[in-house]
């Protein structure tokens, strides 16, 4: 697990709870930061932050699943657990719908806070790694000529050498070339290693 | 021993009861039988019964001989007079029987059902029981033959209009004292006697001579006894009217067969005071419930309150012990191990707040209505703002001009006060600029309910919050709980009041509570 450098952000307008939390997580060995409400937490949110939100429900102005909802529009991805004090079906269930990993009551039982809190960081390194890939694979994509790329896509697709010719018009020869040249450029060995990044990298398309 | 004597003295009272009234009644008589207008001693007798056990029936049919012989010198020879007698005490304690089955005889008539199955057994019972009589007179050959039918509807009547008109009243006496001594002693009770008076005058005075065209002047004093104090008004009621126009009846000569229309039509008022004192009855006993269930309902809100409020401090606490444990894990003793200590004994002093806070509502119980004074319950709940008012330079003014007694838990309400106070300390507490400004008043809205107007010079309030305002948790403000408007609803609505939040440019909470009124203490 590489939750070396993840944090732990509380979000809870309760300054007891937030204190002790605090204390107990930063003593267990993470690091954590405080934010006494929805707004300073947007207001300094920074894109690589990473780790895992824990977002108390009930607080004023805006409260903890609108702030999970907010986050979600804004493209952060860093996983979320909801603690609240007056557990209700419809609250839990919003937000589950907005992606949290749990829904903790108070008093919060510190075993279930912990696994929370690990599979949290699962989730986030999750996040990360395929992040990860995709940006390598974009910056590999990325150095292909126009032609290589059209090449390549007809490779996917399952096209041998000559056909692809066909549909380019241009000599099996030239085909072979741009393809090896191509495959070195992705650095993949064989067609099924192609197809796999192709799908990690047009995962979206 | 004692049980015995107490009981031959019970049996003595009730055989000199019955035989008295008997006597009393025994007006019109037909032939020389017991077969008068009306005959409220039965009625005696079915609540001796229903009160005392099916014994009754062995004094019953001694005071029934008794009467053959005190007050009617034994018209018929005495082995058929104890045959005749018998077969009374039979049929009537049949009856006696079939109430204590198929009616409630604990609470007396508590409902329309039982209102209906108690007339309907009397009804039939006392046909039976008539049409078996009769009968048995025209087998001795102690009626003419032509006479029965007649002799069989006067029978059945006087006993029918006696046990209706006299036995919810007797019945009440007997098992139900206090609720006919509450209401005897009233200004009402004295009102509706009079004009009973007035109305038994006019009726028998102006139209007395022959159709009694004012007779339904008489619904009016029993559908008021009726109407406001239930079936115990409507018992009493309807006893004074029938034992008036048996006076009437007897004052002015009147022959038997007008006696016995007139018994028709008092049978007639009688139930239609009685119905209406049953439905009357349900209906209080209806909103004595409803009452409750919102205690009920307040003190859902309070304990909901405390979980909630409690969960914050129990949170930090368990994390601080949490902490405490992995800082001696690390092996640490010194400072850091104290200060979370320390915090976790403010935290569990903070959680100590929340009860004594709390305890208050839970104190009391239920709501416990008292009267109580608006003016000085509005003093003692605005005492502790005072000194807030100095200090925040807000001017707190309160005019208890128009203010009045109330019915109310005090606690409660001071709750309630305490709660709007805040919220409206809080709200000028917001306001952007200008003089800050709270005001109390009391305003009289009609005749049964008082307005107090809570107003704020703070902004008031978006259509949106007006909305949500009182549910639960639904809370504008970082520290509290969203709970305080919800409760004060809540046992506003408990003392039967309202509270209200009003739209304007300003804020204006609007509490409306019912006035004391002397009837109500009740309830």
């Amino acid at each position: 697990m590489q939750s070396s450098g993840y944090s732990i952000f509380i979000v809870e307008d309760d300054q007891s709870v937030r204190d002790a939390l605090g204390l107990l997580l930063g003593l267990k060995g993470y690091p954590v930061t405080l934010f006494a409400d929805a707004e300073s937490f947007l207001n300094a949110y920074g894109q690589e932050w990473c780790g895992c939100l824990l977002i108390d429900i009930r607080m004023p102005k805006m409260d903890g699943l609108a702030l999970q909802k907010r986050l979600l529009e804004i493209g952060c991805r860093i996983p979320v657990i909801i603690m609240t004090g007056h557990g209700d079906v419809v609250s839990a269930r919003e937000a589950f719908r907005s992606q949290a990993v749990d829904f903790l009551e108070k008093p919060i039982d510190h075993t279930k806070l912990m696994k929370a809190i690990e599979e949290a960081f699962i989730r986030q390194t999750d996040v990360q790694s395929k992040e990860n890939q995709r940006t390598k694979i974009d910056h590999l994509l990325g150095k292909l000529t126009p032609r290589e790329k059209e090449v390549m896509e007809l490779v996917v697709e399952g096209q041998h050498n000559r056909e692809i010719a066909e549909t380019l018009s241009i000599s099996a020869r030239t085909v072979e070339v741009h393809k090896a040249r191509m495959m070195m450029k992705l650095q993949v060995e064989s067609i099924p290693d192609l197809i796999r990044l192709c799908l990690v990298g047009y995962g979206k398309n | 021993m004692n049980s015995q004597i107490t009981r031959f003295f019970q049996w003595t009272a009730f055989v000199t009861a019955y035989v008295a009234l008997d006597w009393a009644s025994y007006l019109h008589a037909l032939h020389g039988f017991n077969i008068t207008p009306w005959n409220p001693s039965l009625a005696l007798g079915l609540v001796c019964s229903l009160r005392y056990g099916r014994l009754t029936a062995i004094p019953w049919l001694l005071a029934l001989l008794l009467g053959e012989i005190v007050v009617r010198d034994l018209p018929a020879p005495i082995l058929i007079t104890i045959a005749l007698s018998a077969t009374l005490v039979a049929g009537y304690s049949t009856i006696a029987e079939l109430l204590r089955r198929l009616v409630n005889t604990e609470n007396i008539l508590p409902d329309q059902k039982n209102l209906l199955l108690w007339l309907a057994v009397v009804i039939v019972g006392t046909l039976i029981t008539s049409s078996l009589y009769i009968s048995l007179l025209l087998v001795f050959d102690l009626l003419p033959t032509g006479d029965g039918i007649v002799a069989l509807e006067r029978f059945w009547i006087g006993d029918c209009v006696g046990i209706i008109v006299t036995m919810p009243f007797l019945w009440m006496l007997f098992q139900h004292r206090n609720r006919i001594y509450d209401i005897l002693f009233r200004w009402e009770t004295t009102g509706y006697g009079i004009l009973a008076v007035i109305m038994l005058c006019v009726a028998f005075g102006l139209g007395g001579n022959g159709e009694f065209q004012y007779f339904y002047l008489l619904f009016i004093p029993i559908v008021w006894a009726a109407a406001r104090q239930g079936m115990a008004g409507a018992a009493v009621a309807a006893f004074v009217l029938q034992a008036g126009i048996m006076a009437a009846v007897q004052w002015l000569n009147l022959v038997a067969v007008t006696a016995f229309e007139l018994q028709m039509l008092g049978a007639v008022l009688a139930f239609v005071g009685l119905f209406i004192g049953v439905v009357i009855d349900e209906k209080q006993r209806l909103s004595a419930e409803l009452r409750q269930t919102l205690r009920l309902v307040a003190a859902g809100e309070m304990a909901g309150a405390l979980a909630h409020e409690l969960n914050q401090p129990l949170t930090a606490l368990s994390a601080y012990g949490m902490a405490c444990e992995q800082l001696l894990e690390q092996g640490e003793t010194g400072e850091r191990l104290r200060e979370t200590i320390r915090r976790m004994i403010s935290e569990s002093f903070r959680a100590a707040d929340v009860v004594r806070r709390l305890r208050d509502f839970f104190r009391t119980g239920a709501t416990q209505l008292e009267a109580v004074n608006l003016g000085e319950l509005l003093a003692s709940a605005s005492a502790p703002f005072i000194n807030k008012a100095q200090q925040q330079g807000v001017s707190l003014t309160i005019d208890t001009s128009s203010a009045c007694t109330i019915l109310a838990d005090r606690l409660q309400l001071e709750v309630v006060f305490r709660n709007l106070l805040s919220n409206a300390f809080d709200a000028v507490a917001d306001q952007p600029s200008g003089p800050r400004k709270i005001h109390i008043s009391t305003h009289s809205a009609s005749k049964k309910n008082i307005c107090i107007y809570i107003k704020d010079s703070g902004l008031g309030l978006s259509g949106e919050k007006a909305g949500r305002l009182f549910e639960a948790f639904q809370s504008s403000k970082s520290s509290g709980l969203g709970l305080g408007l919800a409760i004060s609803r809540a046992i506003v609505e408990a003392h039967g009041g309202q509270l209200l939040a009003e739209m304007t440019n300003h804020g204006l909470f609007k509490l409306t509570l019912p006035i004391a009124e002397k009837d109500e203490y009740a309830i």
